[in-house]
């Protein structure tokens, strides 16, 4: 296989375990080069100990992780960028020079020009000799971001990286990921925020109590679920809607309504039924957002669907 | 550049370039030095009191003795030659034996409570011949504070010196015939006579003193105690903190786990070079200056460097490892002192090691790897040193055991810095290091 063809990361069939609780369940993934792959999954379901494998910070219990075609066992992963969950900067340090400091670290291309283009990018120029103790909680994360891709890596993993951002903050870090991301390099990043999710990712992958649930295109999963989905506004909300028949589930996001419908249940035919109880203003059928799709995997009847 | 050296060098930067660190290496030899000054100020105090020592001597022979000695010590010892009074009087007021002699103490022992007396002494009936009279042939001295008290040690002479002069008048010879007879010579210590190697001459022994014998080992052993707390015992705060704010999961994303703890070793070995040098150059500096040049153990600044490099690695990764284990500040607390007891224990036995470096005690204790640094120095460093082997030997096993803490460290290392929650246990922590 030649290089370009060797997928950027490739799974396994992964087990973790913390004594007696199973992190990873048998889990195999491959994430294709170039591509920008969503991890979702509730707390606590497995997407950080999976990212920390590929990481090679932890070992899986069985099975394999390949990056780059190389099992990266007891190697260095230079060619990896890594942002925790969890910001991790030495706040006594100025910002220059912990960046040159994390960039020296990889030692890939001329660590002190990426800095200053990384710092330009990212407006922080004015603050590279400022102590990272001295900086606001977006500022560090942006400075976090950087310290991830100063050594251009080939593969950018971020855990939750617009977690804590105001949206300006969000939109910097978006726009920079997909920046990396047309330049060839593959972006894996795990976010709790669907709508982003929907829009970044090529692929997205989703874990639960440590199996693998979702792993797709949006579009792939979408149509797993079918058009089961009608989004419309009514005059009067949702209240009246809950007790008609057809619909199973009612989420009801203010201006908009989206209604779940069971399978037998024909559109038309419920249409009929909903102008009898209530004002319609918009109708249209659809496909299950990310978001209706994961709740009905972690939700509280979320044992059915995943045993199914 | 390696990444184990980047690592070294940041632990190193984020160390020298702090104000701690100047202060630090400012202080300490400030506050050692301040120590000895201060030593040698209450050294060169003098004790001006006037004392009143009660004498009850129910021998009925010695009391006047005691009141010439010290009517002839007020005459000639108050003042020294330049004018200055250098010594207290020593009063003393006889006392009457009582029959009742428990009231009698306590009657005096208040009055040295209510400051009127200094102490009160008081003489057997049997103190002439005392091996058989049991507690009739004692001196007893009740004071304030009498186990370090001038004038108890003072007291001694002239009763002593009478009760022999009374033995010899007993036994039909007249002190006077021997004036000399109570001459007390006490030998001098010299160092062992040696031939010159350069001109063959036998040479003339050295007068050996306190200060050589045991004063000067302890030097350098405590500077080799400070850069171990300097370059050694940080490690384990500062690992937990970079547990605790994450920064440990970011590095490992980009070094593996031993060598950024190595890295963290290699950073406090520099650190502890760094202020060894400031040390040693103004140090030596300062004692030539001083004129005592000769007191500096050239000799031993190789196998202080030596045994200092290996003592920080030793102990660095000891405490890179505990702190690994430990969640935040107050677990690391908690750690501190099982982390430092190794530094420690030798600093309990300097003493003994110092005045008997060659015992069996001494020789074990500082083959024990994790005592050899400072003891083996420490013995190193007296007049009477140690034989060629045991440096070597000491040095070896220093070496496997840094060898070996530094990698079962490692282990621990590794899996520490990403556990969280309760606090691992001692077997916990043991299973880290053997499963890694």
């Amino acid at each position: 296989m030649n290089e370009t063809a060797t997928p950027a990361v490739e799974i396994e069939r992964v087990t973790k375990t913390y004594g007696t609780t199973t992190a990873v369940d048998d889990l195999s993934l491959v994430v294709p080069r170039g591509a920008a792959y969503g991890f979702i999954g509730p707390n606590g379901s497995g997407k950080t100990t999976t990212l920390r494998m590929i990481m090679n910070i932890l070992y899986p219990d069985r099975g394999g992780v390949r990056v780059f075609g190389d099992t990266l066992r007891g190697s260095s992963t230079d060619r990896i960028g890594y942002m925790p969950e969890e910001r991790g900067l030495y706040r006594k340090m100025r910002v220059r020079d912990l960046l040159e400091f994390y960039g020296g670290l990889k030692g890939n291309g001329d660590v002190v020009a990426n800095v200053t283009d990384w710092l330009d990018r990212l407006e922080l120029a004015e603050w590279a000799d400022k102590k990272i103790e001295t900086l606001s909680k977006g500022m560090s994360q942006k400075v976090q971001f950087i310290a991830t891709v100063v050594a251009r890596p080939e593969l950018v993993i971020l855990d939750e990286p617009f977690t804590g951002l105001d949206p300006v903050n969000t939109e910097v870090i978006r726009n920079a990921i997909l920046g990396l991301q047309a330049e060839g390099t593959t972006v894996i990043f795990s976010t709790h925020d669907m709508s982003m999710a929907e829009k970044m990712c090529d692929f997205i992958f989703m874990i639960f109590r440590g199996r693998k649930v979702l792993d797709g295109t949006l579009s792939s999963i979408q149509d797993e679920y079918g058009s089961d989905t009608i989004r419309l506004r009514t005059g009067e909300g949702a209240e009246r809607l809950r007790t008609l028949p057809g619909i199973e589930h009612v989420t009801d996001f203010g201006q908009v309504q989206e209604l779940r419908i069971a399978r037998d249940c024909d559109p038309q035919q419920l249409l009929g039924r909903l102008v009898g109880v209530t004002t319609i203003t918009s109708f249209e059928i659809t496909r299950p957002s990310l978001h209706d799709i994961f709740v009905r995997i972690a939700g509280p009847s979320a044992t059915e669907v995943t045993d199914a | 550049m390696p990444k184990l050296l980047r690592v070294a060098l940041r632990e190193y930067k984020a160390t020298v370039k702090t104000k701690g660190f100047l202060l630090a290496l400012v202080l300490a030899p400030i506050l050692m030095g301040g120590g000895a000054i201060g030593m040698a100020i209450f050294e060169s105090r003098v004790d001006t009191t006037d004392k009143v020592l009660a004498v009850i001597d129910r021998s009925g022979r010695v009391a006047d003795a005691i009141v010439a000695a010290a009517d002839a010590r007020n005459a000639s010892m108050l003042y020294d030659d330049e004018g200055r009074q250098v010594a207290g009087t020593y009063t003393i007021d006889v006392r009457t034996p009582a029959a009742a002699r428990d009231e009698q103490l306590l009657r005096l022992s208040n009055a040295v409570r209510g400051g009127e007396l200094h102490a009160v002494v008081e003489i057997g009936p049997g103190v002439l011949h005392p091996r058989d009279v049991g507690s009739a042939g004692t001196i007893a001295y009740y004071a304030e504070n009498p186990a370090v008290d001038d004038l108890r040690s003072w007291v001694a002479r002239p009763v002593n010196d009478e009760l022999r002069r009374l033995r010899l008048l007993e036994a039909g010879v007249d002190p006077a015939d021997v004036p000399d007879a109570f001459d007390w010579i006490t030998p001098a210590g010299l160092r062992l006579v040696s031939r010159d190697p350069e001109t063959g001459a036998i040479g003339g022994a050295e007068r050996s003193t306190e200060l050589e014998a045991i004063l000067l080992p302890i030097i350098p052993v405590m500077v080799l105690l400070m850069m171990i707390m300097m370059g050694a015992s940080p490690h384990l705060q500062a690992v937990t903190e970079e547990k605790q704010q994450r920064i440990a999961e970011v590095m490992l994303g980009s070094i593996e786990p031993f060598p950024f703890m190595l890295g963290k070793l290699v950073g406090g070995v520099g650190i502890a070079l760094t202020a060894s040098a400031v040390y040693l150059v103004g140090g030596i500096l300062t004692v030539e200056y001083m004129g005592w040049g000769a007191f500096i153990p050239y000799s031993l600044l190789p196998w202080f460097l030596v045994y200092m490099v290996a003592a920080v690695a030793m102990f660095g990764a000891l405490g890179a490892a505990l702190g690994s284990a430990c969640n935040d500040a107050t677990e690391a607390q908690n750690m501190t002192l099982p982390s430092i007891l190794p530094v420690m224990i030798p600093i309990f036995v300097l003493i003994p090691v110092v005045t008997e470096p060659s015992s069996a005690l001494a020789t074990g204790l500082s083959l024990v790897p994790l005592f050899t640094p400072l003891l083996m120095l420490l013995r190193q460093g007296t007049p009477e040193g140690v034989a060629a082997w045991q440096p070597w030997v000491g040095l070896a096993g220093i070496l496997v055991t840094a060898v070996i803490f530094v990698w079962i460290g490692g282990r621990i290392f590794r899996v520490g810095l990403l556990s969280q929650g309760t606090p691992p246990k001692l077997g916990t922590i043991l299973r880290w290091a053997v499963r890694g």
